[in-house]
């Protein structure tokens, strides 16, 4: 799931992509969407943000978060 | 603590604008807490920025936000801020509310709002919940402007 201004990059709010974990993962993205690896983002896994490399099983719900901005 | 209850499914997000009734009637609601001394509330309102989002400034003057969220990590997010309020302090209720969709300039887009026996409580637990929301949650705004552009909102 992209959100924000990640996904006005990517001109879509889903993408399928297969990667063995979040480091792999990262890579394929930043390869995929234009500027994405000049950007400040997150990725969050099942909801919790997650900075170092895990392996993926294909079953988590996987979102980009650009900087927040509530309030 | 192994008899400690789930904690209660909250959605915080509201479609539109904040109604300012609705603060009203939340007000209203907490009359017959008779243990209650003090209401302490945070109101966001969206301001016609001639701002870039992050600091800077713009050619052209915002007229709207248009927020987006990640609401279930968001709603799962707000847990532990609740949970760490009312951890620090003694406060009798809290009540958080966010927009999603477009909010003009001059509309209402956060809400925060805690009750508590004496002032000081209430007010250091909306303070804190206010920036840990602004913070933590992930919630996305894009300035509107009035020349038709726009900007991502950056909280800093």
């Amino acid at each position: 799931m992209l959100f924000g201004l990640i996904a006005e990059k990517a001109g879509t709010d889903r993408l399928t992509i297969s990667a063995p974990d979040t480091g792999a993962l990262r890579q394929a993205l930043e390869e995929r969407i234009e500027g994405l690896s000049s950007l400040s983002y997150a990725l969050a896994v099942d909801r919790k943000i997650t900075h170092e490399n895990i392996e993926l099983s294909g079953s988590e719900e996987i979102a980009l978060l650009p900087p927040f901005a509530g309030g | 603590m192994s008899e400690t209850k789930a904690p209660k499914k909250r959605d915080i997000f509201t479609d539109g604008p904040i109604d300012p009734t609705f603060i009203a009637e939340s007000i209203a609601k907490h009359a017959t807490r008779h243990d209650i001394g003090a209401h302490e509330i945070f109101l966001g309102q969206v301001r016609a920025d001639m701002a870039d989002g992050s600091g800077g400034r713009s050619s052209a003057r915002t007229t709207a936000i248009a927020y987006t969220a990640y609401r279930d990590m968001a709603n799962e997010q707000m847990i532990p801020i609740r949970e760490e309020a009312f951890a620090r302090w003694p406060i009798t209720c809290l009540h958080v509310h966010h927009s999603q969709g477009i909010i003009k300039a001059g509309e209402l887009c956060f809400f925060v709002f805690a009750s508590s026996a004496h002032r000081q409580v209430a007010r250091e637990a909306v303070a804190y919940v206010t920036d840990e929301v602004k913070k933590r949650l992930p919630i996305f705004g894009k300035e509107v402007l009035e020349d038709g552009e726009h900007v991502w909102k950056i909280n800093t």
